[in-house]
Protein backbone atom coordinates (compact mmCIF):
# COMPACT_ATOMS: atom_id res chain seq x y z
CA UNK A 1 0.00 0.00 0.00
CA UNK A 2 1.60 3.74 -0.81
CA UNK A 3 1.37 5.64 2.55
CA UNK A 4 2.66 9.03 0.58
CA UNK A 5 2.43 10.73 -2.79
CA UNK A 6 3.07 13.57 -4.01
CA UNK A 7 2.49 14.71 -7.69
CA UNK A 8 4.48 18.15 -8.89
CA UNK A 9 4.73 19.24 -5.22
CA UNK A 10 5.93 23.17 -4.90
CA UNK A 11 6.73 24.78 -1.79
CA UNK A 12 7.56 28.57 -1.72
CA UNK A 13 8.03 31.42 1.03
CA UNK A 14 7.34 34.58 -0.07
CA UNK A 15 7.76 33.61 -3.49
CA UNK A 16 11.13 32.24 -2.43
CA UNK A 17 11.40 28.30 -3.91
CA UNK A 18 12.41 26.06 -0.92
CA UNK A 19 11.41 23.17 -3.52
CA UNK A 20 10.08 23.04 -6.61
CA UNK A 21 8.49 20.14 -8.58
CA UNK A 22 8.65 17.19 -6.40
CA UNK A 23 7.11 13.65 -7.43
CA UNK A 24 7.45 10.50 -5.42
CA UNK A 25 5.98 7.98 -3.56
CA UNK A 26 6.85 5.66 -0.41
CA UNK A 27 5.22 2.84 0.31
CA UNK A 28 4.02 1.20 3.70
CA UNK A 29 6.47 -0.33 6.42
CA UNK A 30 9.80 1.08 4.26
CA UNK A 31 12.34 3.02 6.28
CA UNK A 32 13.54 5.65 4.31
CA UNK A 33 16.35 8.42 4.86
CA UNK A 34 15.75 11.88 4.16
CA UNK A 35 19.49 13.59 3.12
CA UNK A 36 20.17 16.83 1.81
CA UNK A 37 23.35 19.45 2.57
CA UNK A 38 21.78 22.56 4.64
CA UNK A 39 18.93 24.58 3.04
CA UNK A 40 18.29 21.62 0.95
CA UNK A 41 14.41 21.57 1.97
CA UNK A 42 14.40 18.36 3.91
CA UNK A 43 12.61 20.06 6.70
CA UNK A 44 10.29 21.51 4.83
CA UNK A 45 8.90 18.44 3.10
CA UNK A 46 9.01 15.90 6.49
CA UNK A 47 6.57 18.99 7.97
CA UNK A 48 4.00 19.28 4.42
CA UNK A 49 4.02 15.41 5.11
CA UNK A 50 3.32 15.96 8.54
CA UNK A 51 0.54 18.00 7.58
CA UNK A 52 2.10 20.86 9.55
CA UNK A 53 2.54 23.25 6.30
CA UNK A 54 0.71 23.83 2.95
CA UNK A 55 2.20 22.89 -0.22
CA UNK A 56 2.03 25.66 -2.92
CA UNK A 57 1.46 23.25 -6.10
CA UNK A 58 0.70 20.13 -6.54
CA UNK A 59 -0.97 17.00 -4.90
CA UNK A 60 0.74 15.63 -1.60
CA UNK A 61 -1.50 12.59 -0.32
CA UNK A 62 -0.42 10.82 2.94
CA UNK A 63 -2.80 7.89 4.18
CA UNK A 64 -4.36 8.91 0.79
CA UNK A 65 -5.73 12.34 2.38
CA UNK A 66 -4.49 15.53 2.26
CA UNK A 67 -2.43 15.87 5.50
CA UNK A 68 -3.42 19.40 6.31
CA UNK A 69 -6.17 19.34 8.88
CA UNK A 70 -6.76 15.59 8.42
CA UNK A 71 -7.43 14.07 11.78
CA UNK A 72 -6.57 10.47 10.02
CA UNK A 73 -3.58 11.70 9.72
CA UNK A 74 -2.55 13.60 12.68
CA UNK A 75 -3.87 10.12 14.80
CA UNK A 76 -1.50 8.27 12.75
CA UNK A 77 1.71 10.44 12.41
CA UNK A 78 3.95 11.33 14.79
CA UNK A 79 6.45 14.16 14.20
CA UNK A 80 10.12 14.03 16.03
CA UNK A 81 12.40 16.91 15.81
CA UNK A 82 14.61 19.25 18.12
CA UNK A 83 12.18 21.97 18.43
CA UNK A 84 9.62 20.50 20.70
CA UNK A 85 7.82 22.07 23.19
CA UNK A 86 5.93 20.25 26.09
CA UNK A 87 3.85 22.27 28.44
CA UNK A 88 6.02 23.71 30.56
CA UNK A 89 4.37 23.06 34.02
CA UNK A 90 4.81 19.04 33.19
CA UNK A 91 7.37 16.90 34.56
CA UNK A 92 8.60 14.19 32.27
CA UNK A 93 6.64 11.48 33.71
CA UNK A 94 3.30 13.27 33.10
CA UNK A 95 3.92 13.89 29.85
CA UNK A 96 4.46 9.99 29.11
CA UNK A 97 0.94 9.31 30.63
CA UNK A 98 -0.49 12.01 28.70
CA UNK A 99 0.95 10.25 25.43
CA UNK A 100 -0.16 6.70 26.55
CA UNK A 101 -3.23 8.41 26.38
CA UNK A 102 -3.12 10.29 23.09
CA UNK A 103 -1.43 7.18 20.65
CA UNK A 104 -3.54 4.29 20.65
CA UNK A 105 -0.04 2.05 19.59
CA UNK A 106 1.94 3.39 22.73
CA UNK A 107 3.93 1.14 24.34
CA UNK A 108 4.03 2.05 27.76
CA UNK A 109 6.55 -1.19 28.27
CA UNK A 110 9.46 0.31 25.73
CA UNK A 111 9.16 3.50 27.10
CA UNK A 112 9.74 2.84 30.03
CA UNK A 113 13.00 0.59 29.66
CA UNK A 114 14.06 3.16 27.17
CA UNK A 115 13.79 6.19 29.81
CA UNK A 116 15.45 3.45 32.28
CA UNK A 117 18.15 2.74 30.04
CA UNK A 118 19.24 6.15 28.99
CA UNK A 119 18.69 7.57 32.34
CA UNK A 120 16.49 10.19 32.12
CA UNK A 121 15.15 11.75 35.33
CA UNK A 122 11.50 11.38 35.04
CA UNK A 123 10.90 14.03 37.94
CA UNK A 124 11.91 16.76 36.21
CA UNK A 125 10.80 19.31 33.35
CA UNK A 126 12.00 19.10 29.17
CA UNK A 127 13.45 22.21 29.86
CA UNK A 128 15.80 21.49 32.13
CA UNK A 129 17.72 18.38 30.39
CA UNK A 130 20.71 18.88 28.39
CA UNK A 131 20.23 18.84 24.93
CA UNK A 132 21.46 15.41 24.31
CA UNK A 133 18.55 14.66 26.84
CA UNK A 134 16.22 16.48 25.44
CA UNK A 135 16.84 14.59 22.31
CA UNK A 136 17.21 11.05 23.61
CA UNK A 137 13.68 11.74 25.32
CA UNK A 138 11.97 12.63 22.00
CA UNK A 139 13.63 10.32 20.50
CA UNK A 140 11.66 7.33 23.11
CA UNK A 141 8.49 9.18 22.60
CA UNK A 142 8.65 8.71 18.87
CA UNK A 143 10.04 4.98 19.01
CA UNK A 144 7.34 4.17 22.11
CA UNK A 145 4.21 6.03 19.87
CA UNK A 146 4.44 3.00 17.51
CA UNK A 147 2.63 5.66 15.12
CA UNK A 148 2.32 3.59 11.52
CA UNK A 149 3.71 7.13 9.64
CA UNK A 150 6.33 7.87 12.48
CA UNK A 151 8.44 11.03 11.13
CA UNK A 152 12.20 12.11 12.66
CA UNK A 153 13.90 15.36 11.77
CA UNK A 154 17.42 14.63 12.77
CA UNK A 155 16.74 13.14 15.56
CA UNK A 156 20.44 12.68 17.13
CA UNK A 157 21.03 16.07 17.17
CA UNK A 158 22.92 16.60 20.50
CA UNK A 159 23.45 13.06 21.13
CA UNK A 160 26.67 11.67 21.92
CA UNK A 161 28.18 8.79 19.34
CA UNK A 162 26.81 6.15 21.94
CA UNK A 163 23.16 7.10 22.61
CA UNK A 164 22.98 7.78 18.44
CA UNK A 165 23.76 3.78 18.10
CA UNK A 166 21.65 3.04 20.84
CA UNK A 167 18.99 4.96 19.36
CA UNK A 168 18.99 3.95 16.02
CA UNK A 169 19.46 0.21 17.53
CA UNK A 170 16.64 0.78 19.56
CA UNK A 171 14.71 1.88 16.10
CA UNK A 172 15.12 -1.10 14.57
CA UNK A 173 14.74 -3.67 16.90
CA UNK A 174 11.13 -2.04 17.45
CA UNK A 175 10.72 -1.93 13.75
CA UNK A 176 11.27 -5.51 13.56
CA UNK A 177 8.50 -6.22 16.22
CA UNK A 178 6.37 -4.27 14.83
CA UNK A 179 7.19 -2.68 11.09
CA UNK A 180 6.03 0.84 9.98
CA UNK A 181 6.50 3.35 7.67
CA UNK A 182 9.68 5.67 9.05
CA UNK A 183 11.21 8.79 7.44
CA UNK A 184 14.34 9.83 9.05
CA UNK A 185 16.54 12.88 8.18
CA UNK A 186 20.59 13.07 9.40
CA UNK A 187 23.32 15.25 7.91
CA UNK A 188 25.00 12.18 9.15
CA UNK A 189 24.40 9.38 6.29
CA UNK A 190 26.95 7.31 8.07
CA UNK A 191 25.27 6.98 11.23
CA UNK A 192 21.65 5.89 9.90
CA UNK A 193 22.51 3.92 6.96
CA UNK A 194 22.15 0.35 7.75
CA UNK A 195 18.55 0.66 9.50
CA UNK A 196 17.36 2.01 5.87
CA UNK A 197 16.07 0.24 3.10
CA UNK A 198 15.67 3.48 1.00
CA UNK A 199 17.28 7.17 0.22
CA UNK A 200 15.96 10.03 -0.39
CA UNK A 201 18.10 12.59 -1.99
CA UNK A 202 16.78 16.26 -1.95
CA UNK A 203 19.53 18.64 -3.88
CA UNK A 204 18.81 22.09 -5.14
CA UNK A 205 15.10 22.01 -4.25
CA UNK A 206 14.48 18.80 -6.14
CA UNK A 207 14.66 14.64 -5.33
CA UNK A 208 17.81 13.92 -7.25
CA UNK A 209 17.96 10.64 -6.08
CA UNK A 210 14.85 8.09 -4.82
CA UNK A 211 15.91 4.28 -4.16
CA UNK A 212 17.20 1.83 -2.18
CA UNK A 213 20.64 2.29 -0.14
CA UNK A 214 22.75 -0.32 -2.03
CA UNK A 215 21.68 1.05 -5.81
CA UNK A 216 23.29 3.91 -4.88
CA UNK A 217 26.10 3.13 -3.92
CA UNK A 218 26.66 0.37 -6.51
CA UNK A 219 25.87 3.14 -9.33
CA UNK A 220 29.39 4.32 -8.59
CA UNK A 221 33.03 2.99 -8.86
CA UNK A 222 35.83 4.48 -7.64
CA UNK A 223 39.11 4.59 -9.54
CA UNK A 224 42.67 5.29 -8.69
CA UNK A 225 45.54 5.78 -10.58
CA UNK A 226 48.30 8.73 -11.93
CA UNK A 227 46.02 11.81 -14.04
CA UNK A 228 47.19 10.31 -17.41
CA UNK A 229 45.80 6.94 -16.63
CA UNK A 230 42.83 7.91 -15.79
CA UNK A 231 42.01 10.34 -18.76
CA UNK A 232 43.00 7.27 -21.23
CA UNK A 233 41.35 4.42 -19.64
CA UNK A 234 37.87 6.54 -18.74
CA UNK A 235 37.44 7.76 -22.34
CA UNK A 236 33.60 8.61 -23.20
CA UNK A 237 32.67 7.67 -19.36
CA UNK A 238 31.56 10.16 -17.17
CA UNK A 239 33.28 11.26 -13.77
CA UNK A 240 31.37 12.50 -11.07
CA UNK A 241 34.13 13.79 -8.97
CA UNK A 242 37.67 14.10 -9.34
CA UNK A 243 40.29 14.41 -5.95
CA UNK A 244 44.21 14.38 -5.81
CA UNK A 245 45.36 12.27 -2.99
CA UNK A 246 49.26 12.49 -2.92
CA UNK A 247 50.78 10.88 -6.32
CA UNK A 248 47.26 9.58 -7.33
CA UNK A 249 44.08 10.71 -8.08
CA UNK A 250 40.73 9.44 -6.82
CA UNK A 251 37.77 9.28 -9.76
CA UNK A 252 34.51 8.46 -8.82
CA UNK A 253 32.79 7.37 -12.07
CA UNK A 254 29.01 6.79 -12.88
CA UNK A 255 28.97 2.98 -13.24
CA UNK A 256 28.19 1.54 -16.49
CA UNK A 257 31.97 0.00 -16.61
CA UNK A 258 31.30 -4.31 -17.74
CA UNK A 259 33.45 -7.21 -16.28
CA UNK A 260 35.48 -6.90 -19.04
CA UNK A 261 36.40 -2.95 -18.73
CA UNK A 262 36.92 -3.24 -15.56
CA UNK A 263 39.75 -6.25 -16.20
CA UNK A 264 41.04 -3.87 -19.17
CA UNK A 265 41.48 -0.99 -16.17
CA UNK A 266 43.31 -3.00 -13.56
CA UNK A 267 45.27 -4.16 -16.62
CA UNK A 268 46.25 -0.57 -17.46
CA UNK A 269 47.54 -0.50 -13.73
CA UNK A 270 44.09 1.61 -12.43
CA UNK A 271 42.77 0.20 -9.50
CA UNK A 272 38.98 0.17 -8.87
CA UNK A 273 37.00 -0.47 -5.86
CA UNK A 274 33.43 -0.02 -4.48
CA UNK A 275 32.45 3.29 -3.18
CA UNK A 276 30.47 3.91 0.22
CA UNK A 277 27.42 5.30 0.34
CA UNK A 278 29.03 8.43 1.83
CA UNK A 279 30.97 9.12 -0.48
CA UNK A 280 28.45 8.54 -3.53
CA UNK A 281 26.34 10.87 -1.90
CA UNK A 282 29.02 13.49 -1.50
CA UNK A 283 29.53 12.93 -5.47
CA UNK A 284 25.72 13.30 -6.23
CA UNK A 285 25.35 16.23 -4.66
CA UNK A 286 28.33 18.38 -5.49
CA UNK A 287 30.52 18.23 -2.29
CA UNK A 288 33.70 17.47 -3.89
CA UNK A 289 36.24 16.14 -1.11
CA UNK A 290 38.64 18.90 -0.87
CA UNK A 291 36.31 21.38 -2.64
CA UNK A 292 37.08 23.78 0.54
CA UNK A 293 40.97 23.95 -0.41
CA UNK A 294 39.43 26.03 -3.72
CA UNK A 295 38.05 28.80 -1.33
CA UNK A 296 41.89 29.35 -0.39
CA UNK A 297 43.42 28.51 -3.23
CA UNK A 298 42.00 31.73 -4.99
CA UNK B 1 27.89 -3.34 11.21
CA UNK B 2 31.29 -5.51 11.68
CA UNK B 3 33.85 -4.77 8.71
CA UNK B 4 33.69 -8.02 6.12
CA UNK B 5 34.32 -6.19 2.75
CA UNK B 6 34.95 -1.99 4.00
CA UNK B 7 32.57 -0.10 1.31
CA UNK B 8 31.11 -3.38 0.02
CA UNK B 9 26.54 -3.07 0.20
CA UNK B 10 25.83 -4.10 3.02
CA UNK B 11 23.69 -6.99 1.85
CA UNK B 12 26.70 -8.49 -0.15
CA UNK B 13 28.80 -8.40 3.22
CA UNK B 14 26.26 -10.78 4.55
CA UNK B 15 25.85 -12.73 1.42
CA UNK B 16 29.78 -12.97 2.20
CA UNK B 17 29.24 -13.74 6.13
CA UNK B 18 27.21 -16.45 5.40
CA UNK B 19 29.51 -18.12 2.73
CA UNK B 20 32.22 -17.80 5.05
CA UNK B 21 29.94 -20.04 7.80
CA UNK B 22 28.97 -22.17 5.20
CA UNK B 23 32.94 -22.77 3.76
CA UNK B 24 34.23 -23.52 7.49
CA UNK B 25 31.43 -25.81 8.35
CA UNK B 26 29.76 -23.42 11.22
CA UNK B 27 26.47 -24.06 9.07
CA UNK B 28 26.54 -27.52 8.17
CA UNK B 29 24.42 -28.93 5.10
CA UNK B 30 20.44 -28.53 5.89
CA UNK B 31 20.97 -26.98 9.02
CA UNK B 32 18.47 -23.61 9.38
CA UNK B 33 19.82 -19.94 8.12
CA UNK B 34 19.69 -17.12 10.30
CA UNK B 35 16.04 -15.32 8.79
CA UNK B 36 16.40 -11.69 7.84
CA UNK B 37 15.19 -10.74 11.01
CA UNK B 38 16.90 -12.86 12.83
CA UNK B 39 20.20 -11.25 10.85
CA UNK B 40 18.35 -7.64 10.79
CA UNK B 41 18.38 -7.62 14.49
CA UNK B 42 22.61 -9.50 14.87
CA UNK B 43 23.92 -6.53 12.87
CA UNK B 44 21.49 -4.11 13.20
CA UNK B 45 20.54 -3.70 9.28
CA UNK B 46 17.58 -3.03 7.76
CA UNK B 47 15.31 -6.56 7.33
CA UNK B 48 14.87 -5.57 4.03
CA UNK B 49 19.30 -5.38 2.98
CA UNK B 50 19.24 -8.87 5.21
CA UNK B 51 16.64 -10.18 2.48
CA UNK B 52 18.90 -9.34 -0.29
CA UNK B 53 21.66 -11.00 0.93
CA UNK B 54 19.52 -14.15 1.90
CA UNK B 55 18.06 -14.04 -1.80
CA UNK B 56 21.98 -13.95 -3.49
CA UNK B 57 22.31 -17.13 -1.73
CA UNK B 58 19.14 -18.71 -2.47
CA UNK B 59 19.65 -17.51 -6.42
CA UNK B 60 22.94 -19.11 -6.56
CA UNK B 61 21.10 -22.21 -4.83
CA UNK B 62 23.75 -22.32 -1.56
CA UNK B 63 20.48 -22.46 0.55
CA UNK B 64 16.99 -23.93 -0.07
CA UNK B 65 14.09 -22.82 1.28
CA UNK B 66 11.17 -24.83 2.98
CA UNK B 67 7.65 -23.30 3.35
CA UNK B 68 6.72 -22.25 6.52
CA UNK B 69 9.87 -23.65 7.88
CA UNK B 70 12.73 -21.23 6.79
CA UNK B 71 15.56 -21.48 4.92
CA UNK B 72 18.44 -24.55 5.02
CA UNK B 73 22.08 -24.73 3.93
CA UNK B 74 21.76 -26.77 0.20
CA UNK B 75 23.75 -30.39 0.69
CA UNK B 76 26.29 -29.28 -2.11
CA UNK B 77 26.70 -25.18 -0.95
CA UNK B 78 30.33 -25.70 1.03
CA UNK B 79 31.07 -27.54 -2.33
CA UNK B 80 30.10 -24.78 -4.41
CA UNK B 81 31.38 -22.45 -2.34
CA UNK B 82 34.69 -23.85 -2.05
CA UNK B 83 35.24 -24.15 -6.19
CA UNK B 84 33.82 -20.90 -6.69
CA UNK B 85 35.94 -18.85 -4.18
CA UNK B 86 38.86 -20.94 -5.78
CA UNK B 87 37.87 -19.66 -9.41
CA UNK B 88 37.25 -16.78 -8.49
CA UNK B 89 38.58 -15.34 -5.01
CA UNK B 90 42.24 -17.53 -5.32
CA UNK B 91 42.93 -16.75 -8.51
CA UNK B 92 42.45 -12.70 -8.19
CA UNK B 93 44.70 -13.33 -5.09
CA UNK B 94 47.55 -14.87 -7.04
CA UNK B 95 47.33 -12.23 -9.93
CA UNK B 96 48.29 -9.71 -6.93
CA UNK B 97 50.71 -12.25 -5.20
CA UNK B 98 52.35 -11.99 -9.48
CA UNK B 99 51.59 -8.49 -9.83
CA UNK B 100 53.72 -7.38 -6.09
CA UNK B 101 56.29 -10.09 -7.15
CA UNK B 102 56.77 -8.60 -10.94
CA UNK B 103 57.06 -5.16 -9.43
CA UNK B 104 59.96 -6.53 -7.12
CA UNK B 105 61.78 -8.73 -9.69
CA UNK B 106 61.04 -11.86 -7.77
CA UNK B 107 60.75 -15.23 -9.66
CA UNK B 108 58.16 -18.15 -9.54
CA UNK B 109 61.16 -20.08 -7.14
CA UNK B 110 61.88 -17.48 -4.37
CA UNK B 111 57.86 -17.24 -4.28
CA UNK B 112 57.02 -20.89 -3.63
CA UNK B 113 60.15 -20.75 -1.43
CA UNK B 114 58.28 -17.64 0.83
CA UNK B 115 55.48 -19.58 0.35
CA UNK B 116 56.83 -22.70 2.11
CA UNK B 117 58.71 -20.32 4.68
CA UNK B 118 54.71 -19.37 5.82
CA UNK B 119 53.00 -22.71 5.55
CA UNK B 120 55.70 -24.23 7.80
CA UNK B 121 55.63 -20.98 10.54
CA UNK B 122 51.73 -21.68 10.60
CA UNK B 123 52.10 -25.08 11.37
CA UNK B 124 54.31 -24.09 14.27
CA UNK B 125 51.33 -21.72 16.15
Amino acid sequence: MTMISLRKVSKKFSRVPALTDITFTIEENVITGIVGRNGAGKTTLLKMIAGFQKTSEGELRVFDENPVGSLLVSANTIYIDDAMSYPKSMTLEELLKEFSRFYANWNEEIAMRLVDYFAIPLNTRHRFLSKGKRSTFNAIVGIAARCPLTIFDEPTVGMDLAARNDFYRALLKDYILLPRTILLSSHYIDEMKDVLEDLLVIHRKQVCYHGSVSDLQEAHLSLRGTKEQLTKGTLGKTAVSKTTRGLHEEWIMENDFSEAERTELIRQGITNAAVSLNDAYLALTEQPRGGIDDVFNA
Amino acid sequence: MHDVGGDKPIYIQIADWLENAIIDGTLQADEKVYSQYQLADLFTINPATAGKGLTILLEGGIVYKKRGLGTFVSPDAQEKLRSKRKEQTLRKLVQDLLDEANLLNIGTDELTQMIEIEREQRKGD
